[in-house]
């Protein structure tokens, strides 16, 4: 019996012991970078490094807004995010509504083709998508920008409809037809109430994935109209001529912490949907 | 009302159809077809050259030296990420004070910008003021230099790249394991199986389909990433830290070499065309064995 408790004991000590260092290797970076951002530039650059906050500086975040547009990236960032999400899944939801219930020649051709075109790499399209933007006119537009945020949704996302459509049983629709209820009525008062929670779900991921999107700003919006707050990192760095060998890490912590609270707070506030949702995309 | 129907279904299926089309599978052709001209808005030129991009390509160290570079983030990563999803996995499913705050912080990595990951480790890896050289010099009386040489600077990355994406897996691992109906553990255990007998004789074996087929993604995942390198490296030292995403931005957009960056570029499709084509295969052995 003593044995049997003392296995009981060291293996409780070794289970917190590795959930410890597990959370502390988690929270450590992300609370550093907080640091950095509230320390005032001279305490910086100490060694040993100091782990307490030495002072309650808001000079990084006074500076970063009056050097960069912020606001605007703050603004665009939202846009993008929220409304590609939006239009991806209410032109997906279509789709998969036809994929789902309406047999038709070609159906499975659409569905697998989605799936393929989803693997080829942005590296492989960006080139002629760029020499596309620049005829058309669509750099530095957010327009032209929310094309591409949402085409990299939409693969996935009809995928994910199809099959909550499918677990949507049939028979409700029959009674909305009797109704004589429209094609789009029927839609938007039968089937969406349904799948609600999983729409929610689908939004909160892309939409994360929308708000930390880098590589499509980087190379098709170059003026401030349409820039993101991803890419106000590397401009955070050159504002302020406080230190001119060392780029200035604390206005790049202030621009990583203005980039991190929202997706933070809405992790925090949806953490099972999120789980949900990433499960969702991987099992379906 | 047959012809009718088959309208409606064209007429839902068009803006998803049109979309992927005019902003995925048209540039891809065009990619294609671009990376046999030397097409340069610098020199002006849009002439055919035939495989000359790709006979280039062979040649170039900035490509080899990627290539070689993405074996080792691939290979590192799939085992550090499986690894250590597995184990975060097991921890996160235990029964614990507080588990559903530490699976929310488990899913902080996941939620920040992989551009914000790459910038902060810049800081993280310095040498004399880094988060990563102050805790090994605490331990060691140490502070090895990261980003400048070549291993160092190959595992700084990966480290990176690790600590961003292993809670997503773990995510999914952990789903995995709650999927494992507990009568089988019960079962096992009157036939006096338990602990790490029962992992490795249950619990993995009916992962296994999972954990092949998160491999697969890893691996596509890390051939195709992007931001990490940009943020921390730059490719460098050298072209030591290089991925072929990193190679077809530079060419593409610093230098403006598009027909050569298209060759590049489907090397790299090529690549992950590979890799899910033997994956998927290997998956449904995985498959098959259960």
């Amino acid at each position: 019996m003593n044995t049997y408790r003392l296995r009981r004991l060291v293996g409780n000590i070794l289970f917190y012991l590795l959930l410890g260092i597990f959370v502390i290797v988690i929270i450590l970076p992300i609370y550093y970078i907080f640091l950095t951002a509230f320390t005032s530039g001279d305490k910086l650059f100490t060694k040993p490094l100091s782990y307490l906050p030495q002072t309650f500086a808001i000079d990084r975040f006074r500076a970063v807004f009056a050097g960069l547009p912020i606001l605007r990236y703050m603004f665009n960032t939202v846009f993008l995010a929220s409304v590609s999400t939006v239009l991806a899944i209410a032109v997906s939801l279509l789709a998969a509504y036809a994929l789902a219930r309406l047999q038709f020649p070609g159906a499975n051709a659409i569905l697998v083709g989605l799936l393929a075109s989803s693997m080829l790499p942005g590296s492989a399209t960006v080139i002629p998508l760029f020499q596309m933007y620049q005829r058309l006119q669509l750099m530095d537009t957010l327009h032209g920008l929310l094309l591409l945020y949402g085409s990299g949704l939409l693969p996935v996302t009809v995928w994910v409809l199809v099959s909550f459509l499918r677990q949507v049983p049939i028979e409700i629709e029959d009674a909305a037809k009797v109704d004589g209820a429209g094609f789009f009525a029927m839609m938007w008062n039968i089937i969406l109430p349904v799948i609600r929670p999983g729409l929610a779900t689908m939004f909160l991921i892309n939409f994360i994935a929308g708000w930390n999107e880098f590589f499509i700003p980087l190379v098709f919006a170059r003026g401030p109209a349409a820039k993101v707050i991803t890419m106000a990192l590397s401009e955070a760095q050159m504002i302020g001529s406080s230190s001119q060998f060392h780029a200035d890490w604390g206005n790049m912590a202030a621009v990583a912490i203005l980039a991190t609270i929202p997706v933070f707070i809405i992790t925090f506030l949806f953490q099972r949907q999120i789980v949900e949702g990433i499960t969702n995309g991987v099992f379906k | 009302m047959a012809a009718r129907r088959l309208l409606l279904a064209y007429a839902l299926v068009a803006p998803v159809v049109i979309w992927r089309l005019s902003t995925s599978v048209y540039p891809f052709l065009r990619t294609f077809y671009l990376s046999f001209f030397d097409n340069s808005p610098v020199r002006r030129s849009f002439d055919y050259v035939g495989l000359a991009n790709y006979v280039a390509m062979t040649k170039d160290s900035n490509v080899t030296e990627s290539l070689s570079f993405t074996v080792f983030f691939a290979v590192v990563s799939v085992l550090l990420q499986i690894t250590l999803g597995l184990g975060i996995a097991e921890l996160l499913n235990q029964h614990f004070h507080l588990r559903t705050l530490v699976r929310t912080i488990n899913l902080l990595p996941w939620a920040v910008a992989p551009i914000v990951t790459g910038a902060a480790a810049v800081w993280a890896f310095n040498q004399d003021y880094g988060l990563v050289n102050d805790i090994i010099w605490r331990i060691s009386g140490h502070r090895p230099l990261w980003l400048v040489n070549v291993t160092s600077a190959r595992f700084a990355v990966t480290l990176t790249d690790t600590w961003k994406n292993t809670p997503f897996l773990a995510v999914i691992f952990l789903s995995g394991l709650q999927g494992i109906p507990s009568e089988i553990y019960e079962a096992a255990k009157i036939d006096g199986s338990n602990g790490l007998r029962s992992y490795w004789y249950i619990t993995l074996p009916l992962l296994m389909p999972l954990i092949v087929s998160m491999a697969i993604f890893i691996t596509i995942f890390r051939v195709l990433s992007f931001e990490i390198v940009y943020a921390l490296t730059g490719g460098g030292p050298g072209s030591s830290t290089s991925l072929l995403s990193y190679v077809v931005y530079l060419q593409g957009f610093r230098v403006l070499n598009f027909g050569y960056a298209s060759a590049v570029a489907m090397l790299l499709f090529f690549i992950v065309l590979v890799i899910g084509v033997l994956g998927f295969g290997l998956l449904r052995r995985a498959w098959n064995r259960l």
